[in-house]
């Protein structure tokens, strides 16, 4: 208790005689947890739309013929030996007739004087989940347009090729970025706690020749590391939840970003991030502390 | 002479110095040789010119410095072999008045002696009370929130005297307590040293101000040219 309180009186002391530069590692900090969680939050939600995207996934092939109906759970089992299949629908020319003058609306008259024998009878495959990356998708695509009598397979194949890439290359960034902020905040904790100690460098001699032992120099220090770790992981990730709700009240509506559904940082990731934060801010007070503890 | 002036058998004895010296880069010899041994609860003064190495003594007695050659040793212990956490500890039972005082100037009176407690984790009640006792003994009350960078010179003085003997400490080591003192307030720092020398705690004081000793019953040693020699004075107030 005694202990405790001790810690807490120099470190008011301190805070006192040096409270620009400890508003400076703090607002490093916080901006630090800021934009690393910023990408973190656009990464998580990438994710999320693209394994929805994924649900919404189907595979389009076109026949040279319908398949009558006697064969048809043979050709169901040939696709299902290559992969998982949620559903496969077959559609009848009747039916993709129907469901384009639908599509159609009110142009639907230009279909007037049409027959449905111009277009192609076709079967839709819906992949079960764990059909999830683009090469497998491009496999399954590949075998299903080596079925017979396959004419054609369709996926929106370009447009997932560039979603893919976009996804990765946020995994980068995120990753990137991660370890830069986490180098940089490492660094600068340190070296600001680094200056507070230098600026106190006559002090520690003094405490030194009065017999103050390592812990008492050490105490105060590391929860000076551990306050501005935690303050500052709370006011970055508080930030970065105002700055998710004003984006979410300003671009919601029909759009691009509707399709998302943005969501906030699971408790676990943000967790996660403010225990990181937490544990590097006290390994850097340590760490620069080090070196003073040397007689 | 009285009983206290006679030089300490081995078994009572705190410090143990033997044939210690000390060289300064490149070669001034501070110490040479210097034996000397001080017993528990004694009170001894230091003399000798200027330059002729009584700040080098005690700082080797504070850990300030490491002898050359030589040994040291305090309460039996070796202190050249202390380091660490018992080292720390060592010096938490010695109270040092430096002669260049080494006080926290942005810091007030209060929080110079009180750090000196601090260190040792103890209660501030109690830290409290010692530091307006030790205030009021060395005659700077009205000076306990006052940043010791704001004081003269003597109150600074004092205040490292009262840090030296905050935690009734069983060594202090004075390096020119009186340096900046006038005979008033000399006076309060001896009486405060020769109380606590009464309570049993050993003290150290090297002074070129022969007032402090001339009168004192105290062994009385001479340093010069860095050999110590011990002066056997002639007692005016022998009855
Ligand atoms: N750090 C040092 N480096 C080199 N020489 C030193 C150092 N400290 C002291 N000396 C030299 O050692 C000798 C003894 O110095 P010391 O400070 O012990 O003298 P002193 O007896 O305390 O003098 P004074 O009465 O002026 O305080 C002097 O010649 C001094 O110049
Ligand atoms: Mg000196």
């Amino acid at each position: 208790m005694r202990y405790l309180s001790f810690i807490f009186g120099q470190l008011a002391r301190n805070f006192r005689h040096g409270w620009t530069s400890q508003v400076m590692t703090l607002f490093t900090v916080s901006l630090s947890v800021l934009i690393f969680s910023f990408f973190f939050l656009i990464y998580v939600n990438m994710e999320k739309a693209s394994s929805r995207l994924g649900n919404e996934l189907r595979l389009i092939v076109s026949l040279e013929q319908e398949v009558p109906t006697a064969f048809r759970p043979e050709f169901k089992k040939k696709i299902t030996d290559f992969a998982k299949v949620d559903k496969i629908v077959f559609i009848s020319r009747e039916e993709a007739f129907a469901r384009l003058s639908k599509q159609l609306g009110r142009d639907s008259d230009i279909l007037e004087d049409l027959d449905p024998s111009f277009l192609p009878y076709t079967v839709e495959i819906f992949p079960a989940g764990d059909l999830k990356s683009l090469t497998r998708i491009k496999d399954f695509s590949d075998y299903l347009g080596s079925l017979p009598g396959a004419v054609k397979v369709q996926y929106g194949q370009e447009w997932l090729e560039r979603f893919g890439y976009f996804i990765s290359l946020l995994r980068m960034i995120v990753i990137l970025s991660g370890s830069l902020l986490i180098l940089t905040s490492v660094f600068m904790v340190s070296y600001t706690i680094r200056l507070t100690l230098e600026s106190r460098q006559e002090e520690l001699e003094i405490l030194r020749f009065l017999g103050a032992t390592d812990r008492y120099i050490r105490g105060p220090v590391i929860v000076e590391g551990f306050l501005l770790g935690l303050l500052g992981a709370c006011s970055g990730l508080l930030s970065l939840f105002f700055l998710f709700q004003w984006i979410k009240n300003h671009f919601s509506g029909p759009g691009f970003l509707n399709f998302f559904e943005l969501s906030f940082l699971p408790l676990a990731n943000s967790g996660s991030i403010f225990l990181i934060a937490l544990l590097l801010c006290t390994c850097g007070s340590l760490i620069s502390i080090r070196k003073y503890l040397k007689v | 002479m009285s009983s206290s002036a006679t030089a300490p058998t081995i078994d009572t004895a705190l410090i143990d110095i033997v044939k210690v010296t000390k060289t300064y880069p490149p070669d001034i010899m501070a110490l040479d040789e210097v034996s000397l041994t001080v017993g528990h609860g004694e009170m001894l003064f230091l003399t000798g010119a200027s330059g002729a190495g009584k700040t080098t003594l005690l700082k080797l007695l504070c850990f300030l410095e490491t002898p050359t050659m030589g040994l040291i040793e305090i309460d039996k212990r070796d202190i050249g072999k202390l380091s660490g956490h018992k080292l720390q500890q060592m010096r938490q039972h010695i109270g040092v008045a430096y002669q260049d005082f080494r006080l926290l100037p942005k810091q007030t009176v209060y929080q110079n002696i009180a750090l000196a407690m601090e260190v040792r984790y103890e209660n501030p009640k109690f830290i409290k009370q010692r530091v307006v006792e030790l205030l009021a003994d060395l005659g700077l009350t009205d000076k306990i929130h006052t940043p010791t960078a704001k004081l003269s010179r003597g109150e600074q003085q004092r205040v490292s005297i009262a840090r030296a003997c905050a935690n009734r400490p069983p060594l202090i080591l004075a390096d020119e307590p009186s340096g900046n003192l006038d005979p008033a307030a000399t006076s309060l720092v001896m009486n405060l040293f020769h109380r606590l020398n009464e309570e049993g705690t050993t003290i150290i004081i090297a002074t070129h101000d022969q007032t402090l000793y001339q009168k004192s019953p105290h062994r009385l040693l001479n340093l010069e040219n860095g050999k110590l020699q011990e002066i056997i004075k002639v007692n005016f107030d022998l009855s």
